[in-house]
């Protein structure tokens, strides 16, 4: 069996992950248990996915980066979504796929100030 | 014209193939960005279905002709069990396997063409195409 290689990179209280090749749906299921175990693991506030290299999205993929998302969220992480090409923008849309629920900023760097902003509130909010 | 192109769906490995050929395909042909993935998500979409629902089955890909525009078509064949309701399978949200239930209504919104033969006991075959503007 194919194991997945896809580094999952802490940056200060952030993990990032970055898809760079095809998934397939095993290698897509173990990425996702491979990013929750991380957060766990590292305690990380905030998960950014950047997706630039990916070219399509169909729905079992996209139900499970809901799924990492829900998860996430679950256990007190933000998941910023990055990188969503046009097309497969259009297409996960057409699709009628919408993703609810799934945080999404243009390209890395904007992700990681989304997540900067969204995990300065929470702090705030718990204080 | 391109030759036609079979890829056996027996794994997920095969559903990646089977979009990676549609794919490339359709940019041989000249179809835009958006077009190609709308061709290899609902590509994808419907290998995943013989994988799962069929175990096995064909994916065949080919440059097809009408009077003077040019398409893509993909068919979908297996000897599975067949679908009972067509148009229940077509309708949003349903699925039988806790899926999304979007794979067939979203592979008909992102193609041009798309027609369902199916008896139940023997299999299903799905063609669709998608035309270049
Ligand atoms: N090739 C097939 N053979 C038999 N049944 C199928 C096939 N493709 C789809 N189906 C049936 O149609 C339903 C809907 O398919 P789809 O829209 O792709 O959603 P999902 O795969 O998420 O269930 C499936 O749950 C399955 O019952
Ligand atoms: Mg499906």
């Amino acid at each position: 069996m194919d194991i997945i290689n896809i580094p999952i990179l802490k940056i200060e209280d952030f993990l990032i992950a970055s898809i760079q090749v095809a998934l397939y749906d095993m290698q897509a299921i173990q990425f996702k248990d491979a990013v929750l175990q991380k957060i766990y693991d590292s305690k990380a506030k905030g998960v950014i996915i950047d997706l630039t290299a990916t070219d399509v999205l169909d729905s079992f993929v996209g139900r499970l980066i809901s799924d990492i998302a829900a998860m996430a969220r679950l256990m007190g992480t933000t998941v910023v979504i990055t990188g969503l090409q046009p097309a497969v923008a259009i297409t996960l849309v057409e699709l009628g796929l919408e993703l609810p629920g799934v945080t999404t900023a243009l390209n890395l760097e904007k992700g990681i100030a989304k997540l900067r902003q969204i995990t300065e509130k929470n702090a705030d909010g718990n204080a | 014209m391109a030759m036609p192109k079979v890829i056996n769906i027996q794994s997920d490995l095969d559903i990646v193939a089977a979009r990676m050929a549609a794919r490339d395909m359709a940019k041989a042909m000249g179809f835009g960005a958006i077009d190609q993935a709308r061709i290899a998500t609902a590509i994808s979409e419907l290998a995943r279905n013989i994988y799962l629902y069929a175990g096995e089955g064909t994916v065949t890909v080919s440059e097809v002709q009408q009077g003077i525009r040019k398409g893509l078509e993909v068919i979908c064949d297996d000897q599975g069990p067949g679908i009972e309701d067509i148009s229940l399978v077509m309708t949003d949200g349903y699925t039988t396997s806790k899926g999304m239930g979007m794979g067939m209504p979203g592979a008909r919104r992102l193609m041009d063409d798309f027609e369902i033969i199916s008896i139940v006991g023997e299999g299903t075959k799905i063609t669709c195409r998608k035309w270049k503007r």
